[in-house]
Formats: C-alpha cells, sequence, structure tokens
C-alpha cells in the first residue's frame, strides 16, 4: 500500500510542479503581455495599414533599407505571418531575400514586441526565463536579442540575395534577373490596394 | 424606381462580407444608425443604389422596410440586434463577433471597418444619368426640409451647433475607446488562443523535467553543445542543414523546446549566463525554412521564383546560421 501510495504522489507531484510552472508564467508574463500587446494592437489599428503600406513601397531601393527597416516594419505592423505580403513592393529577383531576412526577425523581435509572433514567444521566453532566474536582466536581454538580430537580418538579406542570383542564373531565369521595379506597375497595385 | 445593386468589401481589420446590397420597392431604405446625421457609408450606398437614406435617430422607419443598415458600433449591441432581425449590417468600425449575439453575426450578413472607399457599384458601367438624378432628388428634398426645419426653430440653431460639438467630440471619444477596446479584444483572443496553449505545454514539460531528474541526464547530453560557443555553432549548423531545416521549422516548436532544455541550464548556472544570446540564435537556424514556398507566395512572387528562391534560401543558411550565432557571440560581450 505504502508503495502505491508513494507512486501515486510522485504521478501527482510530476504535475504539481507542472501547475507551478504554469502559475508563475500566468502572474509573471502573461499581465505584462496583454497591457504591452492591447498598446501595440491600438498605435497599429491608430496608424493604419494604408499609411505604413505606402511608406513600405518607398523603402525598396536600398539594400541597407530593404533587409532592414522594410522588415522591421513589415513585422511590427502586419505581424507573422502577414509581414511576407511587403515582398510584392520587390523586384521577383529581391523576394527570397527579404522573405529570409524578414522569417528571421521573427524571433528577434518577440522579446521587446511580443504581438509580433505572440504564438512563437516560447523561443525567447524559454531561454529568457533561465537568464533572468540565474540574476539576469530579461529587458537588456530582450534589447540585444532584436539589436543583434537587426544585424543577422541585414547580413542575411544580403547573403540570400546572392545565393538567389546564383540560382536564377543556374535556372535560366533572365526574366526575373533583368526586372527592375516597374514604378506604375507598383502605383498600380497601392491603388489597388487602397 | 429603378435601383441598381453595391458590392461592400470589408474595410482595414475588418471582418466579414462582402456584402451585395440591393435595395427593392419594398425595402427602399438605407439607415444610418450613427448619430451625428448621415454616415457617409450610407450616403454612398444610396448614392450608388438609389435607395433612400435615412438617419434612423431623427425619423425611424420600420425593420420591414429596411435593406441595409449602417452603424458605428465598437461593443456588441448593435452589431449583433441588426444581423438578428435579418437586416444587411455594414459597421464602419472593424469589429469581430462578439458578445451574447455574436451567433447572428455571420459574413453573408455582416461586413465591419467599412469606409465609403469600400462601397463599389457591381455595374461596371458609370450610373446611368436619369438613375442619378434620381439619387439627386430625395438628397435635394432632404436638404430642403432640413432648411425649413432650421427656419422653424431659429431658437435651435445655438442649441443645434453645441450639439454639433459634443457630437464631435463624443466621436473622436467614441473612436479612441472603440479602438482601444478592440485591441484588447484581439489580445486576449490571441492570449487564448495562441499565446497560453503553449504555455501549458512548456509548463508541464518543465514540471516533469523538473521533479523527475530528467533535467540532470537532459544537461549531460546538452552541456557539451550549449555550454560554450563552439558547441552553439556546431547546433546552429545541425539546425540549419538543408535536408533538416525544413522539418526542424513548423510553428517554433522544436526551437521552443530546446530552448525551454538550454533555459533550464541557464538557471541552474550549468551555462553561462552570457551565453543566452547566442544560443538564441543557434536554436533558431532553421527559422521559416518550412514556410518558403507559403511566404513567398504572400509576397506575390512567381513560381520561377520560389523555385530559385527555396534552395538560395536554405543554402544561405548553412553559412549566415553560424554566422548569426558568432554575431550574437560578439553582441553576448554586453550582457556579461
Amino acid at each position: 500500500m505504502d508503495a502505491l501510495t508513494n507512486a501515486a504522489s510522485a504521478f501527482i507531484g510530476l504535475f504539481k510542479a507542472g501547475g507551478n510552472v504554469f502559475m508563475s508564467y500566468m502572474t509573471g508574463i502573461i499581465p505584462l503581455l496583454i497591457a504591452l500587446i492591447t498598446a501595440i494592437n491600438a498605435l497599429v489599428k491608430f496608424i493604419g495599414e494604408d499609411r505604413v503600406n505606402r511608406f513600405m513601397a518607398k523603402l525598396t531601393k536600398f539594400a541597407i533599407l530593404r533587409y532592414t527597416v522594410l522588415p522591421i516594419l513589415g513585422v511590427f505592423f502586419f505581424t507573422n505571418p502577414m509581414c511576407y505580403t511587403a515582398g510584392r513592393f520587390l523586384p521577383e529577383k529581391y523576394k527570397p531575400a527579404y522573405y529570409d531576412s524578414c522569417v528571421s526577425f521573427l524571433h528577434p523581435v518577440t522579446g521587446l514586441f511580443p504581438h509580433a509572433n505572440s504564438a512563437e514567444l516560447f523561443v525567447f521566453l524559454g531561454i529568457a526565463n533561465g537568464f533572468t532566474k540565474a540574476g539576469g536582466d530579461q529587458a537588456k536581454l530582450a534589447l540585444l536579442y532584436a539589436l543583434s538580430g537587426i544585424v543577422i537580418i541585414f547580413i542575411r538579406g544580403l547573403v540570400t540575395e546572392r545565393f538567389s542570383m546564383y540560382f536564377f542564373k543556374r535556372n535560366g531565369n533572365t526574366k526575373i534577373l533583368n526586372q527592375n521595379t516597374d514604378v506604375n506597375d507598383l502605383k498600380k497595385t497601392n491603388a489597388q490596394e487602397a | 424606381m429603378s435601383y441598381s445593386s453595391v458590392k461592400i468589401s470589408k474595410g482595414n481589420h475588418g471582418w466579414g462580407g462582402p456584402l451585395t446590397v440591393t435595395p427593392t420597392d419594398e425595402k427602399p431604405y438605407v439607415i444610418s444608425v450613427t448619430g451625428g446625421g448621415i454616415d457617409p457609408v450610407a450616403q454612398r450606398i444610396a448614392d450608388l443604389t438609389g435607395a433612400k437614406v435615412v438617419d434612423s435617430f431623427a425619423n425611424p422607419v420600420p425593420k420591414e422596410e429596411t435593406c441595409a443598415a449602417v452603424i458605428n458600433c465598437g461593443g456588441t449591441a448593435r452589431s449583433g440586434v441588426y444581423p438578428k432581425m435579418g437586416i444587411l449590417t455594414i459597421n464602419t468600425v472593424a469589429i469581430t463577433p462578439a458578445g451574447p449575439l455574436s451567433k447572428f453575426i455571420k459574413e453573408d450578413i455582416f461586413v465591419s471597418g467599412v469606409t465609403a472607399n469600400d462601397v463599389a457599384s457591381t455595374e461596371n458601367i458609370e450610373i446611368p444619368k436619369e438613375l442619378q438624378e434620381n439619387i439627386a432628388s430625395p438628397e435635394v428634398s432632404q436638404v430642403k426640409n432640413d432648411a425649413e426645419k432650421v427656419a422653424q426653430d431659429s431658437k435651435g440653431q445655438e442649441e443645434s451647433r453645441l450639439l454639433r460639438l459634443i457630437d464631435a467630440v463624443g466621436k473622436v471619444a467614441g473612436d479612441f475607446v472603440n479602438t482601444f477596446y478592440q485591441a484588447g479584444r484581439d489580445t486576449i483572443d490571441t492570449l487564448i488562443k495562441n499565446v497560453l496553449p503553449f504555455m501549458a505545454f512548456v509548463a508541464t514539460l518543465v514540471g516533469i523535467i523538473n521533479y523527475s531528474g530528467i533535467g540532470k541526464v537532459l544537461a549531460n547530453i546538452l552541456s557539451p553543445l550549449a555550454g560554450n560557443i563552439v558547441g552553439l555553432v556546431i547546433l546552429s549548423i545541425i539546425c540549419a542543414l538543408p535536408i533538416l531545416s525544413p522539418i526542424l521549422g513548423p510553428a517554433g516548436v522544436i526551437a521552443a523546446v530546446v530552448g525551454t532544455l538550454i533555459g533550464q541550464q541557464i538557471g541552474t548556472g550549468i551555462v553561462p549566463m552570457y551565453l543566452a544570446l547566442p544560443a538564441l540564435f543557434a536554436i533558431d537556424a532553421q527559422a521559416g525554412c518550412d514556410f518558403i514556398p507559403v511566404g513567398l507566395t504572400l509576397g506575390e512572387a512567381e513560381p520561377d521564383t520560389i523555385t530559385s528562391g527555396t534552395p538560395a534560401i536554405l543554402f544561405s543558411r548553412l553559412f549566415t546560421a553560424p554566422l548569426a550565432v558568432l554575431i550574437a557571440y560578439g553582441f553576448s560581450f554586453l550582457l556579461r
């Protein structure tokens, strides 16, 4: 009987421990998350999609903007997965690089702006919780995660751009390689959006 | 009198629709239940269809004669009441169905976030001239009515100006509150649908690992990989292998689990704290590799772009993933 009782309490203990962890998440993470996400959601609604779209369409010419500001704005305002739609502002040849740069920012952004990818928060939180437990400052980690993320998405954009040029050439997609941003086409897309 | 149809699509952040509004002789009215006169959306629907537009606060019409209702409801009351009565409902505030009447708020009867630009004639041709005249006449008569009213009630003029001011202030305040309210509703929605389920999963996992002592076993396996920068670079290369990365990607689940395990080791001091930053990038090398064709399609890429772009991204990761860990390692000196 004693053995059975021990087994039962060990079994319950497993989930009690799980419940305690869940409760610490609920009191430690959720309240901040609710207030922060609500405020940012409201801000995004106040600014409006049209305004962001119009601004983003202007950022496509220079590589440094294309692989930093464009994905950052896309991720912040349109969140996962609608952030990839900003790829339509770019000529075909840059689209894979933009995607790579955009998707690579979806985790670094969550430390500071969890609304952008709330379903995948734990990629950050799993490590950040341990970091906090060891006495670290989570805000500092979040900030550095985002900053190094920006450097990395820029480099990743450039590298993937080179790789896509190579594959376009190898597969004989000269049409895509020679295509430049057609300003009229962009205007048309914008008009359709509006 | 002949009527034409309009198609009304949802606006920014809106929901539902598209609705087609066609007034008939039995149902000639578009009502504006917005307070402060006739809403531009209602006016535009009336202009395009030839329907009569009325301010429901000033002169209500029977619901049997109403073909569509334009509302500006950020809550749940009006948004549900009109669909419940079977009246096509156009909400100028972007909301999603909620509240006690939410079961009546369906896509074929309700559309939200609508502005005048979202109202389009279903006919490609311009509206015939005679129809335009028809449209113009009720408007003119209404303006005349208004003018008469004002003339009759000269004392009311000052009062109405004050009322209009109050109305304007109220509208701004209402917009502000509505936007925030909807933002809060969206937040709770993603929290319940996206965040809490994952939290339950991770919490249970962590509980079991801590309580059962599996953690110590895992620490022995993980610490050679996660406990130093060389191990993290190797981990990132493994995650970025073009045959593995599309399998490891979905929903960041594997990244989250490995991250939680490494987090545990950092928490207990086995893995040094400053490695948290490079570790974040090491577990993330495969991010989005499962989603490339979908993501590119969302960016309106051509099939050829996807064919060449997919291997480009997968191979680029093999270089940029370890590089990312090293860059993060550089940044991690700021953490020490």
